[in-house]
C-alpha cells in the first residue's frame, strides 16, 4: 500500500450503481440516476473500515471497455493504469458489476483483472436480481474470476457493509493476488459465457414488465405522446403545487422587513438590510418551492428508468437537428444547471457532436431562470383557469421551457447547415430497466437541490445584492437635486447610460442595472430588481411591498415578454462561458457562444417587443 | 458624524468588502489563485520579517486537485471519512 490512507476506485459499466455505491462508502451525496454518463469525471471521498484504517475512495466514470471511445472512458482508463497526472495510482479496484446484466458487465470485470491490480468485485443490485429470478452461486463465481466476490444493495442502507468488512480484510493482502494475463477480445466472450455456465441460472424470461412498458413508451406515437403529456404536467404541477407555499414564504420576509424597518433607526444600515438583503434574498427565495416541484419531477423520472427512452424516441428528431440521441442526457442536466450539462458531453464520442451539443447547452432553461419566469409570469399572465382544466401561468411556463428547446434545435440544425461533414451517427444507448424511484434518494436529491440554491442564495445572491445596494446608494444625490437619489448613484448613472442601448427592447434603466449582476447568477436579476424598487419607494410601506404587483404596475405587458424572450436566449452565467472554454478548450469557441447567444436574446427580445407594442400591449 | 452613524458605514464597508471578496472568488476563482500565490511569493522572500513571511504561507493557495471541475453552481464539499 502506497502511504498510510489506502486507495480504493470504484470502476465498472456506465449505470452499475458505482456512485450510489461511492455514497453509501463515504457518506458523500454525488449525484445518482437510472441511466449512463452520469459521473463523468473521477470523484474522491473518504472512509475508516471497522479496523479504524481509512481509505479515500475514488469514484470512476463508467466504461465499457479499457479501450476508451470518449474522454470520460479514457479518464477511467488511465487512473486504473496510474496515468491520470497528478493522481497516484490505485492501490485496489472495486469493480462494480450489475447483477440483473451480467453478461454485459462481466466482460468488462474480465478486463480489469487483466490490469493485474489487486480486485474486489461488488455484484450490485442482487436485490434486483433475487426478484427477477436470477440465480448467483457467489462461491463459484468468486471461484471462476479468481477474485473475491461480495453482493451488494448500494441503494440501501447497510447495503455494503459486507463489502466494507471485506475491503477491511483483504486490501492489506490483496497485494499478493497473481497476475492474469491478457487476452484476446473474442475470449471474454467466450470466457463470460463459461462463467455463466457456471455460476448463474437465469430464469426462462426476464424483464416482462420492462417488455410490456417499452412497448408503450417507446411507441413512435404513443411514447412521443406520453413524453409531451409527462412534461406538460410536470410544467402544471410547478404551478400548482407551489403557490401556497410561495404565499408563506413572502408573507414571512414582509413581516420581517416590517420588523427590522421598525426595530432599526433609520439611516444607512437599515436601508442596507430592509432594501437591500431582505428585499432582495427574499425575492429571490420565494421561489424554492417551484424549483424543488420540478426537480421531485425531474428526479423521479431519473430514477424510473424513463429518460434514456425519452433519449431514443428523440433521436431521429435530434439526429435531423444535427444533434445525436447521446446529446439528450446532457441537454438534460442542463436544465438543473448548463454547468455540469456541458461537462457530461464528455461521453459523446464524436467531437463534433460534442461541440453542437456545448454550443446549444445553454439554451436549455436553467434553474436559475425559474424564478425569473416565475416573476414575470405572475406580473404579467393572469391565473386563470384555460379550457377548463389547465393553468395559464403553466402553459406559459411550459411554453418557454418549449421554446428554449426549440431555440437549441433550430441553432443546432443552422451549425449542422455550415459544416462539410453532415453524416450522422447512429445511437448506440444501454436501455436500464424500470424501477420505481427510491423515496430515499429523491428525498436526498431535493435537499442536496435546496442546499445548492440555499447556499446560492446565502453566498454569491447575497453577495452581489450587497454590492448593487452599495452602487444603488452612493454617491447620494447633491443639493441641488431634481431627481431621486437613486438616479444619481453610481449604478443609475450605469442603468441610463444602458439604457440607450436597451430601449428598443422597452429594457427600462432599472432592468439594465439588474441585468449586470444577473451575469454572476440569473436569479440576481430578481433581487436586483427587487433591491432597486425598494430603493426608489417614496416610503417604508412601499419598500417592503412585493416586488411583483410593482412591476405588473410600472412595466407594460410588452416589456416583460421581451424581457422573458430575452432570458431564453441570453448567455448571462459567467460560470457556463467559462466551462464552454475549459471543455472546447478555445477562447474562440466561448466567444462564438457568447456573441450568437447574446445577438440572438437582442434580436428576439426587439421583436417581441415591437410586435407586442404593435399589437396594443406597450 | 456621530458615533453611532460611524459604526453603521464601518459595518456597510466591511459587508461590501465582504461582498466583493465573495463575488470574485466565486466568478474569478483563477485569477483569485493567481493572486494570492503572487502575494504569498512576495511576502515569503527572506528579507521580510518572520511574521510577514508566516502570513505568506498562510495567504498561499492550497495545491489544485482533480480536474478543477466547479462552475461555482456551490455543491460541493469536503468531508472527515465516513465511519464504518
Amino acid at each position: 500500500m502506497s502511504g498510510a490512507v489506502a486507495r480504493l476506485a470504484l470502476v465498472g459499466n456506465p449505470n452499475s450503481g458505482k456512485t450510489a455505491l461511492f455514497n453509501q462508502l463515504t457518506g458523500s451525496r454525488q449525484k445518482v440516476a437510472n441511466y449512463t454518463g452520469v459521473t463523468v469525471e473521477r470523484k474522491e471521498g473518504r472512509m475508516r473500515g471497522p479496523s479504524g484504517r481509512e481509505y479515500a475512495v475514488l469514484d470512476l466514470p463508467g466504461a465499457y471497455s479499457l479501450h476508451p471511445a470518449s474522454l470520460d472512458e479514457a479518464i477511467t482508463r488511465d487512473l486504473c493504469r496510474g496515468f491520470y497526472p497528478g493522481e497516484a495510482a490505485p492501490d485496489a479496484l472495486i469493480c462494480v458489476i450489475d447483477a440483473t446484466n451480467l453478461r454485459l458487465h462481466l466482460r468488462f470485470a474480465l478486463e480489469v483483472r487483466e490490469l493485474g491490480k489487486p480486485m474486489i468485485v461488488a455484484l450490485n443490485m442482487v436485490d434486483a436480481a433475487r426478484r427477477r429470478g436470477i440465480e448467483i452461486d457467489v462461491p463459484a463465481l468468486e471461484k471462476a474470476l479468481g477474485v473475491p466476490v461480495v453482493e451488494t444493495v448500494a441503494v440501501q442502507r447497510n447495503g455494503a457493509k459486507a463489502l466494507v468488512e471485506r475491503i477491511d480484510g483483504l486490501v492489506p493482502q490483496l497485494a499478493s493476488q497473481p497476475l492474469q494475463q491478457p487476452v484476446e477480445a473474442g475470449e471474454h466472450h467466450a470466457q463470460v459465457r463459461a462463467i455463466l455456465e457456471a455460476a448463474v441460472r437465469m430464469p426462462s424470461r426476464t424483464g416482462k414488465i420492462d417488455d410490456t412498458l417499452d412497448r408503450w413508451l417507446l411507441h413512435p406515437v404513443y411514447g412521443l405522446l406520453t413524453l409531451a403529456v409527462v412534461m406538460f404536467l410536470i410544467f402544471q404541477a410547478v404551478y400548482a403545487w407551489a403557490t401556497p407555499l410561495m404565499d408563506g414564504i413572502e408573507a414571512g420576509f414582509g413581516w420581517l422587513g416590517e420588523f427590522a424597518a421598525a426595530k432599526l433607526p433609520e439611516g444607512p444600515l437599515s436601508s442596507l438590510l430592509v432594501d437591500g438583503i431582505i428585499a432582495g434574498v427574499g425575492g429571490v427565495i420565494v421561489f424554492l418551492p417551484q424549483i424543488l416541484i420540478l426537480f421531485f419531477f425531474i428526479l423521479a423520472l431519473e430514477e424510473s428508468g424513463y429518460l434514456p427512452r425519452a433519449a431514443f424516441l428523440l433521436d431521429r428528431m435530434m439526429a435531423s437537428a444535427g444533434l445525436s440521441g447521446r446529446s439528450f442526457i446532457p441537454l438534460l442536466s442542463s436544465f438543473a444547471c448548463a454547468v455540469p450539462g456541458i461537462m457530461s458531453t464528455r461521453s459523446i464520442q464524436d467531437p463534433r457532436d460534442r461541440l453542437a451539443t456545448i454550443l446549444v447547452a445553454p439554451l436549455m432553461t436553467c434553474s436559475a431562470r425559474l424564478p425569473v419566469y416565475a416573476l414575470l409570469i405572475g406580473a404579467f399572465i393572469p391565473a386563470k383557469t384555460v379550457w377548463g382544466v389547465f393553468n395559464q401561468q403553466g402553459l406559459v411556463l411550459f411554453a418557454l421551457y418549449v421554446a428554449g428547446i426549440l431555440s437549441a434545435l433550430m441553432m443546432s440544425w443552422t451549425m449542422k447547415k455550415f459544416r462539410r461533414d453532415k453524416s450522422e451517427h447512429p445511437l448506440m444507448l444501454e436501455l436500464p430497466s424500470y424501477r420505481l424511484p427510491n423515496p430515499r434518494d429523491l428525498a436526498v436529491g431535493l435537499y442536496e437541490r435546496a442546499m445548492i440554491f440555499l447556499k446560492r442564495v446565502g453566498g454569491i445572491i447575497l453577495a452581489l445584492t450587497i454590492l448593487l445596494w452599495f452602487l444603488l446608494s452612493f454617491p447620494g444625490a447633491p443639493e441641488n437635486a431634481t431627481m431621486p437619489a437613486i438616479d444619481y448613484s453610481f449604478a443609475g448613472q450605469i442603468g441610463h447610460a444602458m439604457a440607450v442601448i436597451f430601449a428598443p427592447l422597452g429594457f427600462n434603466w432599472q432592468i439594465c442595472i439588474a441585468l449586470i449582476p444577473g451575469m454572476g447568477a440569473r436569479e440576481v436579476a430578481v433581487s436586483s430588481l427587487a433591491t432597486i424598487y425598494a430603493l426608489s419607494a417614496a416610503d417604508d410601506d412601499a419598500a417592503i411591498q412585493a416586488l411583483t404587483p410593482v412591476i405588473s404596475d410600472g412595466w407594460t405587458l410588452a416589456t416583460g415578454l421581451s424581457l422573458m424572450v430575452w432570458f431564453i436566449y441570453a448567455p448571462m452565467c459567467i460560470s457556463t462561458l467559462a466551462t464552454i472554454r475549459r471543455e472546447t478548450n478555445s477562447w474562440k469557441q466561448m466567444a462564438f457562444a457568447t456573441v450568437y447567444l447574446f445577438a440572438a436574446a437582442y434580436l428576439a427580445a426587439l421583436v417581441t417587443y415591437q410586435v407586442a407594442k404593435a399589437l396594443g400591449a406597450g | 458624524m456621530d458615533r453611532g452613524m460611524l459604526l453603521q458605514y464601518l459595518i456597510i464597508a466591511l459587508a461590501v468588502l465582504v461582498s466583493a471578496w465573495v463575488v470574485l472568488k466565486k466568478q474569478f476563482p483563477g485569477v483569485v489563485r493567481r493572486l494570492r500565490g503572487a502575494l504569498a511569493l512576495w511576502l515569503v522572500k527572506p528579507a521580510h520579517s518572520q511574521r510577514l513571511q508566516e502570513w505568506g504561507r498562510r495567504l498561499a493557495p492550497p495545491p489544485a486537485n482533480g480536474g478543477g471541475a466547479c462552475g461555482g453552481c456551490s455543491s460541493c464539499d469536503t468531508k472527515a471519512p465516513k465511519q464504518h
